[in-house]
């Protein structure tokens, strides 16, 4: 295995080069401006400023300490943070108005880095620089690809290639080279990653921009049926919010990052000596995930009807929130956008944002 | 119980100046512990990239619009160097009263010392710049509260309280060897403590989330074991009938219950309300569950900078009760053995007479 990890690691430095000193792959990515490289150089590295103020090395200065050097969300401040700061290596990423299973476009980053996550560790950066800011997008998107990438390659190689058992011999190791088999399929999944954050860019925008409330939002009469459909079978909020949205009700269900080493590889979340060589090695102690309570509480995603409307209707990437189906009238197989605008008011109700 | 201005009246300290120039040093540091508080606290470390000068200029002759009218880490940054450079010359006029007046070999050696660390602190901080050393940033932060500790313990050492005689009024206190251990007690924790939050503020990127934890952990401990024996202190110290040792114990138990509150409000606006408190817990706060972090917001940077500066303040007030508490029990040890006022006293009293 270690085998592998070294071996990933050098193509890794070769396509992406480090953290610390990035680099993107232009000769595979010739025709993609996902990331401003620029922008690259100044979020990463050391922490200092120029002499007109402007910061350089601005991730370790705001988000190393808990989302850890490369973006694994294992900073080290981060056992005492609940949630969990986010890993962007899986790639999924929980506030964002694409759909459940796409990547998040930049505004929605840039919106979750000027908003904060209240009641989480996750700060505004609201008073920063709006290049500050763009260049904090930059690189979380660069080390989202970064880390994706590479837990790809890692996987690829210890299931396809062979890594894992005997050391393999030099010929039949990773290696990045014009003329290589193995060339071809770095370059494959590097395309594949970028293009799934090249596609949430162009897509979703006119869907986001066509969303808006309809007259009757926040009113008590769109307010009483959203209360009806929140109890309804079809939407069925109150199984994890609670019949008032207190929250509170105990789930036996856990966040995707840590089912990766536990329930995807039929390991127990509470088999402590099972997941010790996981933890050994910093993952985090997998906790059951809470139901938001509603009432009263913090909406993380926002509050903001269009948000709202977005969030029940495709869920919450990388959690147990499912998405409730837009139909023409509602059947039972999903609700239709007006009850959704009725759901939304009362959401707004419980939570005192109408 | 009596307090210092009746025992010291009459009583001329040789080395007045040196005194008087080192509460001014003292008076200087607490502000550039402040201001050196607020550059780590806006990352404003490097924001002047040359050293000793500033941006090729003579540290004393940047332009002076430049530096106040410019960035504000510039300001900052530019600010304690300047500051830092003036509590220098205080340093080397203390050296210089010191060996003029100061009849003590040992007292003229401390300010020596003193003048030797300040350079010193310098000249870290300065390494700090010119190798971008996180780490030498943290030593750094560690040797300035040591210094204004230094500081402290020569003011006091030079102060007209050192030489008060021994009279009825000092051979009132009651003042036991628990009272000793615990003043040296809390002056070793209070500096652990300056180490342990150094090492949380300062914590390198790829450290370890378990080592972290486990220093936050011990900063806590270490707190509130702090705490506890400052209440202890101010039991003990309320009847041993010297106020000039009851009011540091006074003054030290306020300044580490405001401190345990800062060090709350310091994770808080850093990190958020620790998941580990429990969600139940956290709801149960006013507030906290919606609480929302702000980067660089101005009062959050006050409150983490306030927690440096009350960490140092608390070594400087724990400086000046253990050598307080250790001179009287000197004063009384000699009473035991002569009963009345002390040869060696006196013979001190002339000599630094004969020398000033």
């Amino acid at each position: 295995m270690r085998q592998a990890e070294s071996d990933v690691a050098d193509v890794m430095r070769a396509l992406f080069g480090t953290p610390s000193e990035p680099a993107w792959p232009l000769e595979i990515l010739p025709d993609i401006d996902l990331v401003n490289l620029e922008s690259l150089r100044r979020a990463a590295g050391s922490v200092s400023s120029e002499k007109d103020g402007t910061h350089l090395g601005l991730f370790r200065e705001h988000c190393v300490v808990c989302h850890g050097i490369s973006g694994d969300g294992q900073g080290p401040a981060s056992q005492f943070q609940l949630p969990y700061p986010r890993d962007f290596r899986a790639g999924v990423f929980k506030w964002k108005l694409t759909e459940r299973s796409e990547k998040p476009r930049r505004e929605d980053l840039r919106n979750v880095l000027i908003r904060g996550l209240p009641g989480t560790g996750m700060p505004s950066f609201s008073l920063l620089p709006g290049e500050d800011i763009d260049a904090l997008v930059d690189y979380v998107i660069y080390l989202a690809v970064r880390g994706e990438v590479e837990r790809r390659l890692l996987m690829g190689s210890v299931s396809v290639m062979g890594y894992g058992g005997e050391p393999l011999p030099a010929e039949e190791r990773l290696v990045y080279k014009g003329d290589r088999d193995d060339a071809e399929i770095i370059v494959d999944t590097v395309q594949r990653v970028v293009q799934q954050w090249e596609s949430a860019q162009d897509t979703v925008n006119a869907q986001a921009k066509t969303l808006s409330g309809p007259e009757d939002l926040d009113t008590s009469s769109s307010v009483e049926r959203g209360r009806k459909w929140f109890h309804s079978k079809t939407a069925n909020c109150v199984g994890c919010h609670g019949a008032e949205g207190d929250g509170g009700i105990e789930t036996l269900d856990y966040d995707d990052w840590t089912k990766e080493y536990t329930t995807k590889l039929g390991i127990s979340p509470e088999d402590q000596v099972a997941l010790q060589p996981f933890r050994d090695l910093g993952a985090h102690k997998p906790r059951p995930i809470l139901p938001r309570k509603l009432r009263g509480g913090t909406l993380r995603g926002g509050n903001d009807p269009e948000r709202l409307f977005h969030l029940i209707n495709h869920g919450i990437a990388g959690t147990p929130m499912p998405g409730v189906a837009i139909v023409e009238e509602g059947d039972g197989r999903g609700l239709s956008e007006d009850q959704v605008w009725d759901l939304v008011s009362f959401l707004r109700s419980l939570n005192g944002s109408e | 119980m009596s307090s210092s201005s009746y025992l010291t009246e009459g009583i001329h300290p040789p080395a007045r100046t040196a005194h008087r120039l080192s509460v001014l040093a003292v008076c200087m540091v607490w502000p550039l512990i402040w201001v050196g508080g607020l550059v780590t606290t806006y990352d404003a470390g490097m924001a002047v990239p040359d050293w000793p000068g500033t941006y090729g200029y003579n540290l004393f002759l940047y332009p002076l619009d430049t530096w106040v009218l410019g960035p504000f880490d510039l300001f900052i940054e530019h600010g304690h160097r300047l500051l830092g450079a003036f509590v220098g010359l205080v340093a080397i006029l203390i050296v210089i009263a010191s060996l003029r007046h100061e009849p003590r070999s040992w007292v003229r050696a401390l300010s020596v010392g003193l003048l030797l660390m300040v350079i010193c602190q310098g000249l870290l901080g300065g390494m700090r710049v010119v190798l971008s050393d996180r780490t030498l940033a943290m030593v750094h932060g560690c040797v300035g509260p040591a210094f204004f500790s230094l500081c402290v313990a020569v003011s006091v050492i030079t102060s007209r309280l050192w030489w008060r005689s021994l009279d009825g009024n000092i051979l009132s206190i009651k003042l036991a060897k628990s009272h000793l251990f615990l003043a040296g007690v809390i002056f070793a924790l209070s500096y652990t403590q300056i180490l342990l939050g150094a090492k949380v503020r300062h914590v390198l990127p790829d450290a370890l989330a378990a080592h972290f934890t486990l220093t936050v952990a011990m900063h806590i401990t270490v707190g509130m074991l702090l705490w506890l024996l400052s209440v202890c202190a101010f039991v003990g110290f309320r009847r041993c009938g010297d106020l000039t040792l009851f009011r540091p114990v006074f003054a030290l138990l306020l300044s580490v219950t405001l401190q345990m509150t800062l060090g709350i409000g310091t994770w808080v606006v850093n990190y958020g309300w620790p998941g580990i408190l429990g969600t139940s817990f956290i709801r149960s706060i006013p507030g906290a569950a919606e609480y929302l972090i702000h980067a660089k917001g101005f009062w959050d940077s006050v409150i983490v900078t306030a927690h440096v500066a009350v960490g140092s303040l608390i070594l400087a007030i724990s400086t000046m009760l253990a050598l307080r508490v250790i001179r009287t029990r000197h004063l009384l040890n000699q009473s035991t053995t002569t009963k009345s006022l002390p040869e060696a006293e006196n013979a001190i009293v002339s000599a630094s007479k004969a020398f000033s």
